[in-house]
């Protein structure tokens, strides 16, 4: 049998093309682009000169928008590496070198690396709205010199979206996952390569379709998108519409590649049991994804067509507007759990590597994350106590409650290891240790929240936007953060800079609570939110609220040079830096294309968390039966 | 053009995982119109309008159950290893496909999107029309894929197992369909 040591040999071979950066490389991109761009403008205007309406009319920009897409997705390289293959014409080669992250292809490491841009991008972009939000709201009145109150509400509704769907989704599902559920569960891709693939070339399209949505007109409906409302105010709510619905269908792709991984693809020996905690709470968001998202993507659809085809879902007397709220709810309520629940499950993997001892309760974690998964489909009328029978009331208050139960699970389990153990505090585990004080004010407050006296009251003001800010923000941001800090090494095989990493967390630490603490108060005083005209009293709170927000946005300009400069000239690290006992850090450092090379595979034979001095190694390298 | 060693040492998969994570997909899907047919109380009540074709429903989802026959029949083949015997099937069930369109859109010229039942009926069928496409594009690919490179569909025989399915599936809500938005 093979050992360890041969496998480090043969790891040497596994790199792939080694071609060097190029400016033709982008083309595939830029013909995206191309295409993309001509497909729905070309599309737009043939439907509008048919109709005799203008491309900014809801039904034109909906086919501009489809046909854009599918130029978009041609362009990206979609023919020759996929489709043309599967009606059994020439297959495309296979790109190892730098030019696979510039096109659509199978590999899911550089999938993920795209997400991780495609996430930083549409954060900044997403912040930017914030910075403007706040900038109206420095003064009481309506700060006509700076937008009005139409482009205030446009602008705190893209925000919103943007940031839910194009950030907190996909953050640590998209650029963390991808590139770890195959190294750590031991095989070289996932289940659907292609289809991950798929699923990145689908966000930039749906993201640039919501940031430009007020070229036709915009959306004031915040990111709820509630009818009547959405059919009378703009025909943005149209990309409004069909971004959010291929951004879930870009997250269901992952999900399912994630799921049907996990299940079938494990290495050997590896049983559920020994399934890493990461991979554990991707599978509970991706088991929300597959099963609740047919709710609010339907929804999605019969606010469309009400729009364009004259249907009368949630419009006209025999519309049913509140039916919508059922259908957004139902998942959008679990979505906040696709969030957190990866984001926790990062805790667990980062602190038992740090404390250097082994996961606490290690089986009531993955039943913590499973049963938070599977409660939140009861919860969405939390959402809307104020729209509801009193009926309803108690039954989704006490469900939400409930939740609390599992969450404790995973709470004592991330205790537990801690207690006792010496941890080694560097800039990621500060980062998570940071995320799990915020989630706790987060997720506390949600408890005010399904209090169905106290949300009456709540809902609606300043204080449910510092609730999920705490849990966004607060908890699955910062471990995104975290999460490219500590797996930084892996990807680039360099270290991040840590006096950085660290000044930034006190940063934003401080800064966050600064900007969102307050909103607590602001809420209860009386702040609603969604308004860019409020009642004097509320000034000074808001101006504070106001000057942190914009330290705390300018503070993300650290973290981003860090990860830039590092890429390029941190400090080298060796192969497993942290000392983790992980399966992903057994494999060289930045991983190769082929992670481990042909004919070799690893077979699970311990726990992958025993720390314990001289305890033997968790995996050994075979060699793979012939077939 | 060659087949590259690399493509394949990185689409690892085996062919149970293939086909196994499949029904998550199919799992989405079937949720996705569970939900139509829930809607179709809501919005449709319990009657059914005078209007609504039942000749061309029952047609059709006649015409659906018969295409079980080359469906059965091309898995049979294909667990015998007979790879370039399904292509038939796959023919025939595309132009089952084909009539299923033809019969959807017939069926909304009588049914205004604007009503109620009308409403969640088109935008059901729409859904439905939105997977026959599918259908039709899958069985063209198969069927070429099967006679210009027969030693690629053998290789990846996963992928017509999946079709199969696929259309077992579909059959399998039409008959769901049928029930709600026809006989309930
Ligand atoms: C898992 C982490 C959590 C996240 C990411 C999260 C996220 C959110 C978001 C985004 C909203 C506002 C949606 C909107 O109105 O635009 C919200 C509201 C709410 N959250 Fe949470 N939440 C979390 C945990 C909790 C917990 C643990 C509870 C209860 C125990 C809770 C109860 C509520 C309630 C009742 C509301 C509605 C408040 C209202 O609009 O009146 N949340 N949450
Ligand atoms: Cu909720």
């Amino acid at each position: 049998m093979a050992t360890n040591e041969m496998q480090a040999q043969a790891l040497n071979e596994t790199g792939g093309g080694k071609t060097s950066f190029a400016i033709s490389m982008l083309f595939p991109l830029f013909r995206a682009t191309l295409w993309g761009l001509t497909g729905y403008f070309a599309a737009a205007w043939i439907t509008a000169a048919l109709l005799g309406s203008v491309i900014v009319n809801p039904l034109p920009a909906t086919v501009g928008y489809i046909v854009g897409l599918v130029g978009w997705l041609m362009g990206s390289g979609l023919w020759e590496g996929w489709i043309r293959r599967a009606f059994g014409g020439a297959e495309a080669p296979a790109y190892t070198g730098v030019e696979r992250y510039f096109r659509f292809g199978p590999d899911s490491k550089s999938t993920a690396v795209r997400y991780v841009v495609f996430n930083v991008v549409a954060f900044f972009f997403a912040g930017l709205a914030a910075m403007a939000i706040r900038v109206e709201l420095l003064t009481p009145d309506s700060t006509g010199w700076w937008m009005s109150t139409i482009h205030y509400n446009m602008t705190f509704g893209i925000h919103g979206l943007m940031m839910l769907l194009a950030v907190a989704a996909s953050v640590i599902v998209g650029g963390v996952g991808y590139y770890l559920v195959p190294l750590m569960l031991g095989v070289r891709n996932v289940v659907f390569p292609k289809l991950l693939g798929l699923s990145w070339w689908l966000l930039p399209p749906a993201a640039f379709a919501v940031f430009m949505s007020p070229t036709i007109g915009g959306f004031q409906t915040g990111w709820w998108g509630y009818p009547p409302l959405a059919q009378n105010s703009g025909s943005g709510i149209v990309f409004y519409v069909l971004g959010a619905a291929t951004l879930l269908t870009a997250s269901v792709l992952g999900a399912i590649n994630i799921a049907g991984t996990m299940v079938y693809m494990r290495a050997k020996g590896m049983s559920l049991g020994r399934v890493p905690i990461f991979v554990w709470g991707l599978f509970a968001a991706s088991t929300i994804l597959i099963v609740e998202a047919p709710a609010t993507f339907t929804g999605a659809l019969m606010d469309l067509s009400d729009m364009i085809l004259g249907s009368h879902f949630y419009t006209g007397p025999t519309g049913h507007p509140l039916a919508y709220m059922d259908q957004f709810w139902f998942l959008f309520h679990p979505e906040v759990y696709v969030f957190a629940l990866p984001a926790f499950a990062i805790w667990l993997e980062i602190l038992p590597a740090a404390a250097k001892r082994p996961l606490f309760a290690r089986n009531w974690a993955i039943a913590g994350l499973v049963g938070v998964s599977m409660l939140g489909a009861m919860l969405g009328v939390h959402h809307y106590f104020t729209a509801v029978s009193p009926a309803r009331m108690p039954i989704f208050m006490t469900f939400t409650e409930t939740v609390s139960i599992p969450t404790g699970f995973i709470y004592l389990s991330a205790i537990g290891t801690l207690w006792g153990g010496r941890l080694k505090i560097n800039a990621a585990v500060l980062l998570v240790l940071m995320a799990m004080m915020n989630f706790l004010v987060g997720g506390l407050t949600g408890i005010f929240n399904a209090d169905v006296p106290a949300d009456l009251q709540l809902h609606n003001t300043y204080w449910v936007v510092a609730h999920f800010h705490y849990t966004i923000l607060g908890a699955v941001i910062f471990t995104w953060i975290a999460a490219l800090y500590w797996w930084f090494p892996k990807v680039t095989g360099r270290k991040i800079n840590e006096f950085w990493g660290k000044f930034h967390a006190w940063w934003f630490f401080v800064f966050f609570n600064c900007t969102f603490f307050p909103m607590f108060i602001a809420g209860i005083e009386g702040m609603n939110r969604r308004i860019a005209i409020y009642l004097p009293y509320l000034h000074g709170i808001n101006l504070f609220i106001s000057i942190s927000a914009f330290l705390l946005g300018a503070g993300f300009l650290i973290p981003l040079a860090n990860l830039v400069y590092s890429w390029r000239r941190g400090e080298k690290a060796e192969p497993n830096p942290w000392g983790s006992k992980g399966l992903e850090w057994q494999i060289k450092s930045p991983t190769p294309y082929i992670p481990f090379p042909e004919g070799t595979e690893p077979e699970v034979v311990g726990p992958n968390d025993n720390y314990a001095a001289g305890s033997k190694e968790p995996f050994v390298w075979v060699s793979t039966p012939s077939k | 053009m060659a087949e590259n060693g690399y493509a394949s040492l990185m689409d690892p998969a085996p062919e149970r995982a293939k086909r196994g994570a499949f029904f998550f997909l199919t799992l989405f899907a079937s949720i996705v119109f569970a939900m139509w047919d829930l809607a179709r109380f809501l919005w449709g009540g319990t009657g059914v309008p005078s209007t609504l074709n039942m000749g061309v429903g029952i047609g059709l989802t006649v015409l659906m159950l018969i295409s079980l026959v080359p469906v059965f029949g091309a898995q049979r083949k294909l667990n015998q290893g007979d790879d370039k015997g399904i292509l038939s099937s796959m023919g025939a069930l595309l132009v089952v496909a084909v009539i299923m369109i033809c019969g959807i859109v017939y069926s909304w010229t009588s049914l205004p999107i604007s009503s109620g039942y009308g409403g969640i009926y088109d935008i059901t069928t729409g859904w439905f029309l939105l997977h026959f496409v599918a259908a039709i594009l899958a069985f063209l690919a198969t069927i070429m894929k099967g006679s210009r490179t027969p030693e690629r569909a053998k290789r990846e025989r996963w992928v017509s197992y999946n079709v199969l399915m696929y259309w077992g599936g579909m059959v399998v809500l039409w008959v769901v369909f049928f029930g709600i938005f026809y006989l309930a």
